[in-house]
């Protein structure tokens, strides 16, 4: 009932608050009443009480819509600073958006659940699409429509497997009994809704949506779509998949751990290329699903191997990473936002030393760095932590290939945390740090800018500091777990650590007063130092292009200009990139394939009449002899 | 009660010492080249004079510049904190080796940042190559330790010499593992072959780049968390894999002669060695990946524990 009333309610905020101002502050509370319900839900259950037919919240749910509550009511803060240009389509779609992902969050049977998952992937296309007039907006929003589609057949088909081996559409039912299903029919299921949740979360080999429509939102809706949309294929995944179907062929927790690791390792490669800061982040979207999906594939092992704690590492470790990067990422979208607010560009190369325009931004982009590179004292170093700590249980808890296995899977994400780390140092150091590269516009960045943006990150720092409060709510979701409360999870000492580190640099800092220092120029062996001696985001990274060329075929052009170009130029045209590789060999002459095997369809739907009758005459004739 | 005594004695004669440490490697090599040499106490002499004198930063630097020489050297300190100088540790205190690993991503990231903040070309190119470095350097360490994760199943800094003592066949794994760690902890202390301490030309300076633009308690500062840098990273590699007494005071000692006998080791490979190309140092963290591997895989399928 609660879930319907919120649901009236948000549909409400798009049909009728007409007014912008109106519209903002009931998105604000709408958001606030979702934080709210899922922390009252989770912590005094019996308070809320959703268990109806239609719609209910279990403390998976509850985690999940928190989740969204946080990231919805920093976003929708946000706007009240956020100048864009369509404003009044987005307070049209975002509520009903917000509203869509309650819906498949507290869904209890199938038809409700799709119902609200292609609300969410249509509301999401037109928020995507909101600027559709400018060039190759609308080809990337129909990438992401048709992807979305994909994605929304197969975990049909999935649900509707499940549901009809199950005889029942309802997920309660699911929770209860899908463990009992048949070997083969899980291995369907699996594969099925493993692909359509993969889709929509942005796995590599099915990522190519993702860096195309979230940096064309506008930022809040950036934020919500990397920081909560792509998460409910987490949810998805966490849900029907290991919770619901209880123990199945370890082949696929051992699937889900090789494409996590192959998302994490590339998806930072790629954004390690990216010099336009929202694509940047989309493709760190990919890099961190990838991570929370490592640690679901370590949960999948647990339940398959019937080792307990084993599977709470993995939970916590996935769900715990889920919450972070929705928080983080969320974040430097919104400091995405404020920096094309604020400057009218958001390509690396054109910028630099915004740290002394906007220093509150700057703040919050360099704790969501620090955040998103597992650095202590953030949020993200501890959920990385017991990512590692679980794969390392894989290698320790097993033998032969497995361990080896183990073993590979961790050194993936080492280097994946330190290419994220060096990917956001080139991020915080070009567009923050130094002189600026450009002249740009400088607009005045409002205090709705700033704020939402600090609230993120001291949550960032108080997650990182005490997390034992969410490590401890998760592993209340799947109970019986662990018998003795977190105790795999207690060497993480991430408070020692944090307040050793805080208590250091204080009292460093305050020995050698490293705030008095007098400003000289910098060196530039004598010649006269401009902008254009620092480094930027592309020679930054040259050297991991030349190292890892196979994976990025990089290309590039230097034409001479002027009379004795060979030698003495006058000027100098260079153009340098990389090959989209997926797109080439994977996508491309699938695309041609579809395209020539549809000319054979033309035989079959050739448009007369007669046609069609004689089909349906044949259909018809098949099934009375089958039924007879 | 004792082990926190051992504990806090060791960390402080630790860093204090850090500076010597890096001296005994800077006479052997002077020895060995047939000169005389500065004298042991340089890194001291050193310090206190950049103390002394003024700090100047570039002009487009920002408070980032001033304030990373802080943020590494608190990282490293509290890496050092977290080193069982005794052997062992006092109850409830962290020593997590995956936490110094992060401590150390820490640490390059805001000397990477510091680099960049200078707005100079040298720091840029320093930030780049440190970083890049440090990519394939984490999964190095990773996979080194990969022994420590199979034989203690957690991740806690554990001798584990008593586990390839009891077996000879053992000996083999245990090998791979110390030759792994020298290599990398070679490349993460940025001594020879991987990147040379003492030059500042700027085809082959890495470290040195970033912390080009620094001078007076700044560069002091940077200096000793070079220095504290040393001492931690040589004596963990002690801790695991070498050998540890049952008195926590004898162990500390041990490890003071072992930090001793690593200076000096230190200084005949660097005069024995030339420095890498750049772009051979992928290979050259792919065979310390491959020690770490190999040895796990040795241990794995011979099932010993």
């Amino acid at each position: 009932m609660l879930i319907i009333i919120l649901a009236v309610f948000g549909i409400g905020i798009s049909f009728f608050a007409t007014k912008q101002k109106t519209s903002k502050i009931w998105t604000l509370m709408f958001s606030a009443v979702l934080v709210m319900v899922a922390i009252l839900d989770f912590w005094l259950p019996s308070s809320v009480a959703v268990n109806g037919p239609y719609f209910v919240l279990t403390p998976l749910r509850d985690w999940f819509l928190l989740i969204l509550g946080v990231v919805a009511t920093a976003a929708s803060w946000f706007r009240f600073g956020y100048l864009q240009h369509d404003e009044r389509a987005t307070s049209f779609w975002l509520p009903l958006f917000l509203v869509s992902m309650l819906g498949v969050i507290s869904a209890n049977n199938v038809w409700l659940f799709m119902t609200a998952w292609e609300l969410m992937s249509i509301t999401s296309f037109f928020l995507v699409t909101l600027h559709h007039e400018q060039p190759g907006v609308l080809n990337a929003g129909y990438i992401y429509l048709v992807m979305s589609q994909i994605s929304a057949t197969l975990i049909l088909s999935g649900l509707l497997l499940m549901a009809s081996s199950l005889h029942t559409s309802s997920f309660s039912v699911f929770a209860a009994s899908a463990h009992t299903l048949a070997p083969g029919i899980k291995d369907f299921v699996f594969a099925l809704l493993g692909l359509g949740f993969a889709i929509k979360s942005g796995m590599v080999p099915f990522h190519i949506w993702l860096p195309r429509a979230h940096p064309i939102a506008p930022a809040p809706v950036s934020g919500l779509m990397s920081g909560v949309m792509i998460k409910l294929g987490v949810y998805g995944v966490a849900q029907f998949l290991l919770m619901d179907l209880g123990n199945t062929s370890v082949v696929w927790p051992f699937l889900l751990l090789v494409f996590g690791a192959a998302s994490s390792l590339l998806g930072v490669l790629y954004a390690l290329m990216e010099h336009d800061l929202k694509r940047l982040l989309a493709f760190h979207s990919i890099e961190n699903i990838g991570i929370i999906f490592l640690g679901l594939g370590v949960m999948g092992l647990g339940i398959d191997w019937h080792r307990p704690l084993l599977e709470a590492t993995g939970m916590v470790a996935a769900l715990f990473h889920t919450m972070n990067h929705a928080i983080f990422k969320s974040q430097l979208f919104l400091v995405a936002g404020a920096v094309e607010q604020n400057t009218g560009t958001l390509d690396a190369d054109r910028l630099g030393g915004l740290i002394r325009t906007i220093p509150g931004i700057t703040i919050g982009f360099l704790v969501g760095s620090m955040a998103i590179s597992a650095l202590p004292p953030f949020n993200g170093f501890v959920s990385e932590w017991i990512t590692f700590r679980g794969l390392l249980n894989v290698v320790s808890g097993s033998l032969g290939w497995w361990t080896v296995f183990g073993l590979v899977l961790v050194l993936v994400l080492a280097m994946t945390g330190a290419l994220a780390g060096m990917c956001f140092v080139k991020a915080s150091g070009v567009i923050f740090l130094g002189e600026p590269r450009e002249p740009v516009k400088q607009e005045r960045i409002p205090r709705h800018l700033t704020w939402p943006i600090m609230l993120l990150a001291l949550l960032c720092l108080v997650l990182g500091i005490d997390p034992n409060v969410a490590i401890h709510a998760i592993s209340s979701i799947q109970p019986g777990l662990i018998p003795n409360e977190s105790l795999p999870l207690i060497p993480i000492h991430a408070m020692q650590t944090g307040l050793l580190l805080l208590l250091l640099i204080i009292v460093v800092g305050w020995l050698s007063r490293f705030w008095k220092v007098r400003k000289v120029p910098r060196w530039s062996c004598g010649r006269v130092p401009d902008a254009s001696m620092q480094f930027t985001s592309a020679s930054f990274t040259k050297s991991v292009r030349t190292t890892l060329a196979v994976i990025y075929r990089p290309h590039r052009n230097l034409d001479r200009i002027g009379t004795y170009a060979r030698y003495f130029p006058d000027r100098l045209h260079y153009k340098g990139g990389t090959s989209p590789i997926w797109e080439r060999f994977f996508y491309q002459p699938g695309y041609r394939l579809v395209w020539r095997l549809s000319h054979y369809s033309t035989k079959l739907q050739a448009g007369p009449v007669r046609l069609y009758l004689l089909y349906l005459l044949g259909t018809i004739g098949i099934l009375l002899l089958l039924l007879r | 009660m004792e082990l926190w005594g051992v504990q806090i004695i060791g960390v402080v004669v630790a860093i204090l010492l850090s500076p010597l440490f890096v001296g005994i490697a800077q006479t052997v090599k002077a020895r060995m080249q047939g000169r005389r040499g500065p004298s042991l106490w340089l890194g001291y002499h050193v310090l206190k004079k950049l103390w002394a004198k003024e700090t100047t930063v570039p002009e487009y630097s920002s408070w980032i510049f001033q304030l990373a020489p802080t943020v590494s050297l608190s990282a490293l300190i509290v890496i050092a904190l977290f080193i069982p100088w005794g052997g062992q540790v006092p109850a409830g205190w962290p020593h997590d080796v995956l936490t110094v690993f992060f401590l150390l991503a820490l640490e390059r990231f805001w000397v990477g940042l510091a680099g960049l903040d200078a707005a100079g070309t040298f720091g840029g190119l320093g930030a780049s190559r440190i970083t890049t470095l440090g990519s394939g350097i984490e999964p190095a360490m990773f996979a080194v330790f990969g022994l420590l994760w199979y034989l203690t199943r957690g991740s806690l800094i554990t001798p584990i010499m008593p586990h390839w003592w009891s077996h000879p066949l053992n000996m083999l794994p245990w090998g791979l593992a110390v030759l792994g760690y020298a290599l990398v902890a070679i490349a993460e202390l940025g001594r020879l072959p991987v990147d040379n301490p003492d030059t500042h030309l700027e085809l082959t300076m890495m470290h040195e780049a970033t912390i080009l633009e620094y001078n007076g308690r700044l560069l002091a500062e940077s200096q000793a968390a070079i220095a504290v840098k040393f001492t931690s990273i040589t004596a963990l590699g002690w801790v695991w894999l070498g050998p540890s007494l049952t008195s926590p005071w004898l162990n500390l000692v041990l490890r003071v002669a072992e930090l001793a006998l690593s200076s000096v080791l230190l200084g005949v490979i660097e005069s024995l060695v030339v420095k890498l190309r750049y772009f051979r140092l992928p290979t050259y963290l792919g065979i310390a990946i491959g020690m770490g591997m190999l040895a796990v895989y040795l241990v794995a399928f011979q099932g010993g524990k």
